[in-house]
This record gives structure tokens, C-alpha cells and sequence, in this order.
């Protein structure tokens, strides 16, 4: 008997997904968030979850864990002082990044400041060049004068940042090494080994929030650690990366960078998973929560990848799935601009005081408030959620807004919803294509809280024929981190062109990554049967500055070739420009390699079919879809479906944690795994 | 939805605006992500539009720079007034470039326009514009000063079809591309807008397929009446009157010094009205601005100060009205050169300021780094591969503000392009980036200090390179506002072995040096807000510990504050 547990922590609550593989036995638990500690409610929701579904903890193997510690760091400011050590010449670049302004026309918009300030900015006499070469090489005495000058900072933790260590980390080592023998209790981030890539301000930027985070997930870490030892001694415990994927709480300590999207990561290996048991490899998720709506495109199987981040203001290059978030949510509040036009978002009444009808002091319409004026969302709350809504504030809420517009109540609020759509339309369409697809060849697979409640609408305005809805589509995050794999990512930058006089040398750098993912994978004792390394290799034309990542599989003993390079590379042009130029010379840019060590996964429980196709209907009420017109709807409880179940739109089905919407024409079934599959109607 | 439908509520504009932003937004991205040089896909210099069949603009994409918006509409007055309908037909793709023949603001931007069918009818235009590392002329980079003539400034291209129905025109791209630098990357460059069009076009046809031609087009013009309705009512806050200002340009670089600017901007109700008599001739330098820059200036003028969230679109266009006697600096008459026209924009930017700052002073600031101080550098390199061509312009002080201080560093007002990180300068040019930091006691003292300008020095490496270059702001201060102190200057020198620097001219051409010199670039910080006495202890406090500033600057610019910190 071992438990699987999944903990991820959000804003709001704190999510629980245990699984047991010798029973089969599934539990789900929520409980509120605690941000001043968040290992509190972690702990206390354990506990609290193993009462009640008489769990010994002793029996947990594994707490893989998602968590928002970085961020919400950097939010309050909670960080210690961080000092910054770069080549001569250069103190200043954190602080010029690009020299853009965030907005181009607003005088008084500006950027976080920079996190270490100018007087903990260190530099050192030092220079390597672009080939590796050390044009001025860093001396003894420059290093004894660094060291006393940190020393003297007071930092709690150094950023080391020198320009092209990436190809010759020979000075950064050198001062980590000086910094550590003269203080030990100094915590120490270098460039070369946070994010060993070209680009000198994104790679420092990285570098610093790295510094800065680490005495905070430091304390974080051994804090849960020793916590979790005395609830269940047998746990091991995994973070998860913003690139998927656990790691073990000592590389946490050292690369906290890489949990910035911890949470948001685990929701989309819980999409794939569930869009896997539902047959589809390509699909678009909508997380769609109170204040913002999360997106991420899902394609083979696989959640796209990126290395560009903004973090809180701040630039970040580290592997992350390619989430983009939607200034979308139920809790954002319609407002007309100068123009006399509605707009919806991106402000939102958050948690609190919430939409009107929550009954909790706000007064201002929101996308909830509208849903509920449609009877989209049951005026009884969430099943079981013990909230009940009050209908006539929402109307309230919205009659402003519908005199101004000379309009009835109801079509403003379609209105609402329909503005809202619209933003998350144009913000997925642009994300679709700046990755060179077109979304209507995807699926939508929505989840989070208001994720259902707009999926149909979403398809609709996308041109998305089919959209799917996980079982526990408010916690699919916690899911996703008890199907999570470890894993781990290495880079190595080096400008190469793609000619077959360069083979030798690309193989070179292809075999140092397996070497050390080999490395890895012996230190996580991951069995050979579990490995997977994949290698993406980033590649431009000569000339361009901008390169793709190009996945050239798996890596194995043979290193391709030229040929085989310059396709894929072809191949990846195409899908993204819509052309590629065969005879224009290619150069690679980065060699990148992630290694997963497969977890065993729980099995599926199977649930016994539906004797009957028909749905068991709770009940009626009037449904608003468009132009004013109510439908009677059906209303079924999700608990009652049942693989083979089926519904014809118009629909509202209830759960626990989440609203799914059938517009008229809209055909749903349920699949084994009790994924609603909806086809949308025309 | 019936197609013949064309009334439209409010909610339904909003959503179908959202449509036409889209298209601007996609292709803006296909350009970036599709260009080959730098200036384009890391420095973001390139914009993308919807036009109407009349020329007027509806929608552009929101990271579009502003000049941009002036050069789209003149080309948009050419294009309609050389062709007439029946030769403008689908797969066409029109080019143009030049400021007084195809209503371009300098030959570097490059448009391309494709128009939209519905229907069998011409609905509109896809453009986009971006500005390309060289279009030839006399310096690499078409960017340098010495120029007094537009034929000297790069390839002269009037509105003509690089596309006839869908059919590449060859021989024009084999002209476009002779009479360039660096060939191989304009003809990635040109893919990539061609690109942008093709998408632009295919989705503005999604967009028809769905809502219908007649319905789109009663949305266009919805949409302008909506933005007119937005920028009054913004307008009529402000207090009616009179408002003048003036100040000067450094010179031409050819032999013209003092250049004088003035506006006189009126106010009454909801009517805004911009003259600038009192500005000086045309000058034989490359600082002059056509008419159509110049009001791109008067929108973002206003956009910054009143509503910066207003759509860019013909609705801003209509409800000002702006006037220029011709033959002046910034209504010039052919064939006068163009290319160095930003410097001039933000200084008519720095003026439209200082005017307006008598009716709104909350939304005003100090006069900012008003340059685009370039830095054009050529040569061989010597690890092979032929002829190099570095081209960058940096940013440096934005003026203090009502309630905080100005930015240190950042490109102002009239562009917003990124640098070019170091590293990459370095794998791709034979030259070596010494420093790169900010000015110490370049941003002018004030309650609210100015932001600071930027000092970069760079080295060949291995060989003798060309540099180039175009700087204002280095004679004239950024002034300050409301009892703040003018910001830093800027300056170009060559620093020789010895370490001892050379100044050069503010607008050099053709510096040749070696390995053992170094070209410093120092660019402008920006004027402070409000008298330095009422600063706050805090702020100077960390005006000290960082080094920002200096003692002595401490000591002489806040006297009553200086001691005890």
C-alpha cells in the first residue's frame, strides 16, 4: 500500500490529490491557502486529509509538490540583500536591460526596480571574448578585492555575471570558489551554471532573481522538509519545475529560478494526461481562474517549450512550459473607456471583495456577475460549495451599464461574456501563431474554475470544433503533479555553424549533455528502462538573431548529421515563417538536452459504463445563450455521469469545483476515463 | 449575423475591433519572427496597420512604433492618388519608400502595402513598415549626417508593385536589392513583410467570411468616430487658451546651428489646434521632418500626456488640426535629406511638452535625452566573411515627472527600439564592447531628478573600422520643468592608446580608426521636475550610495539639503 500525493499550492487554496495504487482508492481535498507560510496549510491539509479518508501517512511514497514560494517572494519583496559581481564596465546593465520603456506611449509606466541596487553592484577586472579567449585574466588580487568588497556588502546572497561565460566559465568558478572558502555561509548563483546561454542582460537578469530567491526557498525547503519527515518519514518529496517535471529539494535550493512556474506547469502535465486518456495529442488548455485565464498549447503530446520569461516585471531565461496568461477571468469587471466602449478586464475584483453577487461588498459588474444574470451559473453556487449567489445584485451590478448602452440586462451581460471571449480569442491567436499554428487544428481542453463555464464560447470564436473536460477540472493541478516526472534540463551555448566540417564538433557538444545526464540520471537512480533524454537544438540562418527550437529527438550514440540537422531546422522554419530558404547557411545557437526519469505512474481506475446513454437530469432551469433568448436547460449533476453517458446542448452540468456549458447544438459524451468530449455545435 | 447588417451595437464594435487588432498583432509578429536582421527582430523597428479603401488608418498594431504611423498614411495618399482602382488588384503588393514622392518620413523605413478584396471590391489595405539596416546612399547604414540632398541619403522608391497578382515582380526586388549593403539580409527582410502581408490578407478574408464587407466597413468607420469621441472629450479637460514654446536643434551638421522650433497650441472646448510658425527654414543637413512626422509627433504628444491607451487610427487624425508653414524643419520641401529625422521628432516632442505643461502640468516632464544619438560602424572583418555594417542607437535620460523621477537609460518618445545585447555584437562583428553604463550627474537635479544618459565605448578588434555618427542634445541641455535643472549633454570622441580623448564632431562621418582607439558615445540625460530644494532625504540619500552622483554634484545642485546625508 503507497500513496501518491500531489500538493499544489495556489493564491487562493491549497490542492490535494492522493491516489493509492494497491487500492485504487482516488481522494481530493481543498483548503485555503496560508501565503505567510505556506507549508502550514500543506501540513495541516495532510493531516486533515488523512483523517478523513483514514490515510497513514507512513504509507506516502511521494509528495510531489507545486508551489508559488518564488513568486510571491518577489511580489512582497521578501527577499534578502543580494550582492552582484560583473566584468568591468558592465554594473549598470541590470539596471538598462534593453533601454525600452514597458509602454510606449504611457510617461509614467516604468519597470520593477532593478533587484540589487546600484551600490551592491560589484564589478571585477576581467574580460573572455566571444571565441573563449581571455582578452584580461581575473587575478588573485582582483579576487581578494571582490571578496572583501561582498564581504562588506552584508549580501545574504551573490549573483555572478561575467560576459561570455558561457563559453569559458573559468572566472566565474574561480570567484565562486574564492567566495565560498572566505564565506561559507554565503549562498552563491554564477551565469554559467543558472543559465549557460548567450545574451549577456537576460542571462544576469536570470542570474540575479536566482541569487535572490535562494535564501527564500532555502528556508522554505528545509522548513517542509523536516515538516513532512515527521508526518510521513517515508515521503520523498519532488518540486516541480516551471519546465514540468519534479526535482529534488537540494537542486530547488540551488536553482529556485526554476520553480517560478511551478504550479501553472503541474496544470498542463494534468492536460496532457487527461487529453492522453481522451485520445487527443493536440490541444490548447484554458486555465481559467478569478483574475487571469492561463494558456498553453499542447502538440503531440507534449506541452510547447519556452526560455523566455518575464517573472514579475523581470526578464528570466530558464525552460519553462510556454504558458501565457490572459488578463481574463470571472472575477474581471466591465468598465467603458473614454471611446463609450465596454471593455472587460483586465482588472478584477478578485477574491475580495469579489463580484457583486457574492454578496461581499462589490458593486461592480463582473463575468461572474453576468453568468449568473444568464443562469449560466446556478444561483445555488457551486454544488456543495454552501455559497449561495444573489441574483438580484449581479442584476444590479450590470443595469449601469445596460442604461448607458440602451440595452436590456441580459445583453449586457452577453455582452460582458462576449468581450471577455473576445480578449482570450485574440490573446490565443496570437500566441497560436507567434508559434506558427493555427488553433483551430487543436482541441480545447479547459479547466480551473470558469474554465467550462466559457469553453464553448472560447471554440466557438476560435473556430475550435471539439473541446474536453477533465474530471476534477479545478484541481487538475494536483493531478497533474501525481502524474509528474523527474526531470532536468542542460544547455550549452556555442555558436556553430551547421557545415559538415563541423560535425566532429557537434557531436562533441552532443555527447558532453548525454554525459551529463548520464550523471543525473545515476545520481536520481533513475532504472534504464526510465530514461528519456531529448535534445532541442536552437538554430537561426546566419544573420538572423532569433532562433527556433529545433527537436531533433532523442538522443543516442550516433550524432546526426548535416543533412539531418538542416531538415528538421527546414522543417521547424516552415510551420513557424511559412518559408524557409534551402541554400541560406544555418548556424546553431544553443544545444539543449532534457532528461526525464519516468515515474510509475498510477494506473486508471475503471469505471464501470453507463447501462443507458441518456444522462440523468436533475433538473431544468432558464439558460441564457444568445440574443436574450432562454432555453430550458437540462441541469446534471457530474457525479451522476457515467462512461457512454451522453447530452445534447442546451446544458449546465454542476460539480463540486467547476460549471460545464452546452450551448444549444453542442453534443457531449462521457469517455472511460469520465472526460466530457463536446462537440460544438454549428 | 446577415452580412448586409450594418448596425452595430457597441458591444459588437468592441469584439469586432478585437478582430481587426488581431491581424495587426499577427503580422506584427510574423515580421519579427521571420525578419533576418537585427534592427527588425530584436530592436522591434517595424510596424503593421489596417487601411481602409480610402487611405485613412484603422487599425495599428499596438507595438507600432509612432513615427511609423505618419510614413503608412502618406503612403496610403500616394499609392490611391498614382493608381487609380481599377489597376490596384488582388495579389498586388505595392512598395515605397520615399518621403516625398510616397509619403515616407526617411528611405530606410520600407512599406509595403497589399490590399484586400471582398467581394470582387477593394476594401482596404494590409501595410507594414520596417526600417532596414541600409537602403544605400553615401554612408553604410543611411543613417549619417553630411547629407544634403535626399539623392545622397539610399535608394529612392516611389509607390510601385513588387507583387502584380500574386506574381513576384523580379526585376523591381533585383533593383531594390542592387543598390543595397549587405543584400542577402534586405531580401530576408523583404520575405519577411511579404509575409506579413500574405497573413494580414488572409485574415482580414477570414474576418469578411464571417461578418461581411458592408458590416466591417460600417465598423471602420464607427471605430474612428469612437476614437474622435475619445480624444475630445480628453481635450476639453484641458483648460482653453494659448500655449507657446520653443526651443532649438544643435545644428545640421552642415554648417546650420541653432535650428529654432516653436509651437503655439490653442485650446478651445474640444478643438486642439497646432501651429508651428516661428520654426526655422529647412536646413541643408539631414535633420529635416516632413509634414506627415510631424504630426505623428502631435498624436503621441498627446496620447502621453492625456490617454495613453487610445487606439492609433485616422479618429486621432481628424480631431486635431495641425499646421506648419511650408519650407520650414518641420514641414520641408523636397528634395531636402531626411534621414537623421528622428532627433528633430523629439524635439518637437520636447516643445509640444513644454507648451502643453501650462494647462497640465501633472501630465508633464522635463525634457528628455530629445536625440536618437546613432552609432554606425563599417568595415572588413578580418576572420573573414566579407564587409560588416553595425548599426545602433541608444537611449539616455526621460525627463522627471509629476511624482517621480525620470528614467535613466531608455530610448524616449518617438522610438522604443532595444539594444543589441554585447555578446551578440561580439559573436557577429569584429569589434569589443569595453563598457556600457550609466552617466554619473547627468540627469538634472530636481524634486523628481532627470533620468541619466548612457556612455558606451567600442573597439575593432583586429582591423580599422568606419564610424559614423548622428548626435543632438550635445550643445543644448535638456531643460528642466518647474524650477528643475537642466540634464547632462552627450558626446562623441575617440579615445586614443593613451587613454586621452578626442572629442569629435556631433555628427561625424567616416571616422576611420584602428585597434588601438576606441569610439566613446555618450548620449543626453534629461531635465529634473520642480525646484531640487524640495527633493525628498531618501532620494538623495540613495543618489549618494549608489554613485550616481557625485559629491561635488550634491554639493552644488542641493546646497540647502547637502550636508548631514
Amino acid at each position: 500500500m503507497a500513496w501518491v500525493i500531489g500538493v499544489d499550492v495556489g493564491g487562493t487554496f491549497t490542492d490535494f490529490h492522493a491516489y493509492d495504487d494497491a487500492s485504487g482508492r482516488t481522494h481530493v481535498h481543498k483548503t485555503p491557502s496560508t501565503p505567510d507560510d505556506p507549508a502550514r496549510a500543506v501540513l495541516a491539509g495532510l493531516e486533515t486529509l488523512a483523517a478523513a479518508e483514514d490515510i497513514d501517512l507512513a504509507d506516502v511514497a511521494r509528495l510531489s509538490h507545486g508551489t508559488t514560494v518564488a513568486t510571491n517572494a518577489l511580489i512582497q519583496g521578501r527577499g534578502k540583500r543580494v550582492a552582484l559581481v560583473t566584468t568591468q564596465g558592465f554594473r549598470d546593465l541590470l539596471e538598462i536591460g534593453r533601454q525600452i520603456r514597458p509602454h510606449m506611449f504611457d510617461f509614467q509606466k516604468d519597470y520593477p526596480p532593478p533587484l540589487v541596487p546600484r551600490e551592491f553592484r560589484l564589478e571585477a577586472a576581467e574580460r573572455v571574448l566571444a571565441d573563449g579567449s581571455v582578452y584580461r585574466a581575473l587575478e588573485e588580487g582582483e579576487i581578494t578585492r571582490v571578496v572583501e568588497a561582498v564581504r562588506e556588502s552584508g549580501a545574504a546572497s551573490v549573483a555572478i555575471c561575467f560576459l561570455f561565460a558561457f563559453v569559458n566559465p573559468a572566472h566565474e568558478r574561480m570567484l565562486r570558489d574564492a567566495l565560498q572558502a572566505a564565506l561559507p555561509a554565503l549562498e552563491i548563483s554564477i551565469s554559467s551554471d543558472v543559465q549557460p546561454e548567450f545574451r549577456e542582460y537576460e542571462r544576469l537578469s536570470t542570474t540575479v532573481l536566482n541569487a535572490y530567491l535562494q535564501p527564500v526557498m532555502t528556508g522554505y525547503v528545509s522548513a517542509f522538509e523536516s515538516g513532512l519527515a515527521r508526518r510521513a518519514p517515508s515521503a520523498s518529496l519532488g518540486i516541480n519545475q516551471s519546465a514540468g517535471g519534479l526535482m529534488s529539494p537540494a537542486r530547488a535550493r540551488e536553482l529556485p529560478i526554476r520553480t517560478a512556474l511551478s504550479g501553472p506547469a503541474a496544470g498542463a502535465v494534468g492536460a496532457i494526461h487527461a487529453a492522453g486518456l481522451a485520445g487527443e495529442a493536440n490541444v490548447v488548455t484554458l486555465d481559467m481562474g478569478g483574475t487571469s485565464a492561463d494558456v498553453c498549447m499542447i502538440r503531440q503530446g507534449r506541452a510547447e517549450m519556452t526560455f523566455e520569461r518575464w517573472i514579475e516585471g523581470y526578464p528570466a531565461r530558464v525552460a519553462s512550459v510556454d504558458i501565457n496568461a490572459v488578463g481574463a477571468g470571472g472575477g474581471s469587471i466591465a468598465w467603458f473607456a473614454r471611446d463609450g466602449l465596454m471593455k472587460v478586464g483586465p482588472r478584477s475584483a478578485g477574491a475580495a471583495p469579489g463580484p457583486a453577487c457574492y454578496g461581499q461588498g462589490g458593486t461592480e459588474p463582473t463575468v461572474t456577475d453576468a453568468n449568473l444574470a444568464l443562469g449560466r451559473l446556478s444561483p445555488a453556487g457551486l454544488l456543495g460549495g454552501g455559497m449561495a449567489m444573489d441574483i438580484a445584485a449581479a442584476r444590479a451590478s450590470l443595469a449601469p451599464a445596460a442604461e448607458r448602452l440602451g440595452l436590456s440586462v441580459e445583453r449586457t451581460a452577453e455582452g460582458v461574456i462576449g468581450i471577455v471571449v473576445a480578449n482570450m480569442v485574440r490573446a490565443l491567436r496570437a500566441i497560436s501563431v507567434e508559434r506558427g499554428h493555427d488553433p483551430r487544428d487543436f482541441v480545447l481542453l479547459p479547466f480551473g474554475g470558469a474554465g467550462a463555464l466559457h469553453a464553448s464560447d472560447v471554440a466557438r470564436a476560435l473556430g475550435v470544433g471539439r473541446f474536453v473536460v477533465p474530471p476534477a477540472p479545478g484541481i487538475l493541478c494536483a493531478k497533474g503533479l501525481v502524474v509528474s516526472d523527474l526531470s532536468e534540463s542542460f544547455v550549452a551555448s556555442s555558436l556553430t555553424a551547421l557545415k559538415p566540417e563541423n560535425e566532429g564538433e557537434i557531436a562533441v557538444v552532443l555527447a558532453d549533455l548525454a554525459a551529463r545526464a548520464e550523471a543525473w540520471f545515476a545520481a536520481e537512480a533513475v532504472p534504464a528502462a526510465a530514461r528519456e533524454l531529448r535534445v532541442t537544438l536552437d538554430m537561426r540562418y546566419i544573420g538572423q538573431n532569433y532562433e527556433l527550437g529545433v527537436e531533433i529527438g532523442a538522443a543516442d550514440a550516433a550524432a546526426p548529421g548535416v543533412a539531418a540537422l538542416s531538415a528538421h531546422f527546414f522543417a521547424a522554419h516552415e510551420l513557424s515563417y511559412g518559408y524557409h530558404n534551402p541554400e541560406d547557411p544555418i548556424e546553431i545557437v544553443n544545444f539543449r538536452a532534457r532528461a526525464v526519469g519516468r515515474l510509475e505512474r498510477p494506473p486508471e481506475p475503471e469505471i464501470a459504463p453507463a447501462a443507458d446513454p441518456a444522462a440523468p437530469v436533475a433538473s431544468h432551469r432558464p439558460v441564457i445563450f444568445a440574443d436574450g433568448v432562454a432555453h430550458e436547460a437540462e441541469v446534471i449533476e457530474r457525479t451522476a455521469l457515467r462512461p457512454g453517458h451522453e447530452v445534447a446542448g442546451p446544458a449546465v452540468i454542476e460539480q463540486l469545483d467547476a460549471t460545464t456549458l452546452l450551448h444549444p447544438g453542442d453534443r457531449l459524451r462521457v469517455d472511460e476515463a469520465l472526460n466530457l468530449i463536446v462537440e460544438v455545435g454549428t | 449575423m446577415s452580412d448586409t447588417d450594418t448596425d452595430i451595437d457597441p458591444i459588437t464594435l468592441e469584439i469586432l475591433h478585437n478582430g481587426l487588432r488581431s491581424v495587426t498583432d499577427e503580422s506584427y509578429i510574423a515580421i519579427t519572427k521571420a525578419a533576418y536582421s537585427t534592427n527588425i527582430k530584436e530592436r522591434r523597428d517595424h510596424s503593421t496597420a489596417i487601411m481602409d479603401r480610402t487611405g485613412r488608418l484603422i487599425v495599428q498594431a499596438e507595438n507600432s512604433l509612432p513615427i511609423h504611423l505618419a510614413s503608412m498614411l502618406g503612403l496610403m495618399e500616394c499609392l490611391l492618388a498614382k493608381f487609380p482602382l481599377a489597376e490596384v488588384e488582388e495579389g498586388d503588393i505595392f512598395v515605397a519608400n520615399d518621403p516625398y514622392q510616397a509619403g515616407g518620413t526617411h528611405l530606410p523605413d520600407v512599406n509595403l502595402a497589399m490590399p484586400i478584396f471582398a467581394e470582387g471590391r477593394l476594401l482596404g489595405f494590409v501595410c507594414n513598415l520596417a526600417h532596414h539596416a541600409d537602403i544605400g546612399g553615401m554612408a553604410p547604414g543611411s543613417m549619417a549626417g553630411g547629407m544634403s540632398e535626399i539623392y545622397q541619403e539610399g535608394l529612392r522608391i516611389p509607390v510601385v508593385k513588387l507583387f502584380r497578382r500574386g506574381e513576384l515582380v523580379q526585376d523591381m526586388l533585383d533593383i531594390l536589392l542592387l543598390n543595397v549593403r549587405v543584400p542577402e539580409e534586405r531580401r530576408g527582410d523583404y520575405y519577411a513583410q511579404i509575409a506579413a502581408c500574405r497573413l494580414g490578407a488572409r485574415r482580414m478574408a477570414e474576418l469578411v467570411e464571417r461578418h461581411g464587407p458592408d458590416r466591417l466597413e460600417a465598423a471602420f468607420e464607427m471605430i474612428l468616430e469612437r476614437t474622435e469621441a475619445r480624444l475630445r472629450s480628453a481635450i476639453l479637460e484641458i483648460p482653453d487658451g494659448t500655449y507657446a514654446f520653443q526651443d532649438v536643434l544643435d545644428n545640421d551638421g552642415m554648417g546650420t546651428s541653432d535650428i529654432p522650433i516653436a509651437v503655439t497650441v490653442t485650446i478651445s472646448g474640444d478643438d486642439a489646434r497646432f501651429d508651428f510658425a516661428g520654426t526655422g527654414p529647412q536646413v541643408r543637413g539631414n535633420v529635416n521632418v516632413t509634414m506627415n512626422a510631424t504630426q505623428s509627433a502631435v498624436y503621441y504628444t498627446l496620447k502621453g500626456m492625456l490617454d495613453p491607451d487610445i487606439p492609433n487610427n485616422h479618429g486621432l487624425i481628424r480631431s486635431v488640426e495641425i499646421t506648419a508653414p511650408a519650407g520650414t524643419i518641420v514641414n520641408a520641401n523636397f528634395p531636402s535629406a531626411v534621414a537623421g529625422r528622428a532627433n528633430t521628432s523629439q524635439r518637437i516632442i520636447d516643445v509640444l511638452i513644454g507648451a502643453l505643461a501650462q494647462a497640465l502640468p501633472e501630465a508633464a516632464v522635463g525634457a528628455a535625452n530629445g536625440a536618437n544619438t546613432t552609432a554606425v560602424f563599417f568595415g572588413e572583418d578580418p576572420r573573414g566573411g566579407g564587409s560588416y555594417l553595425y548599426l545602433e542607437t541608444l537611449g539616455g535620460g526621460f525627463g522627471g515627472r509629476a511624482t517621480k523621477d525620470g528614467k535613466d537609460g531608455v530610448q524616449v518618445h518617438i522610438t522604443n527600439t532595444s539594444n543589441l545585447p554585447v555578446e551578440a555584437i561580439e559573436m557577429e562583428y569584429p569589434l569589443m564592447v569595453e563598457s556600457y553604463g550609466l552617466i554619473p550627474d547627468s540627469g538634472g537635479a530636481g524634486t523628481y531628478r532627470g533620468g541619466m544618459g548612457l556612455r558606451r565605448v567600442i573597439r575593432p578588434l583586429g582591423h580599422e573600422t568606419v564610424f559614423s555618427g548622428m548626435g543632438e542634445r550635445f550643445r543644448h541641455h535638456p531643460w528642466g520643468i518647474f524650477g528643475g535643472e537642466a540634464g547632462g549633454t552627450g558626446r562623441f570622441a575617440l579615445r586614443g592608446a593613451n587613454g586621452a580623448e578626442e572629442a569629435l564632431d556631433d555628427k561625424p562621418s567616416g571616422v576611420r580608426f584602428g585597434p588601438d582607439q576606441a569610439v566613446v558615445v555618450e548620449t543626453p540625460g534629461a531635465g529634473g521636475y520642480g525646484p531640487p530644494e524640495a527633493r525628498d532625504s531618501t532620494a538623495l540619500a540613495a543618489d549618494r550610495r549608489g554613485g550616481k552622483f557625485t559629491e561635488d554634484y550634491m554639493a552644488r545642485h542641493y546646497p540647502a539639503t547637502g550636508d548631514g546625508e
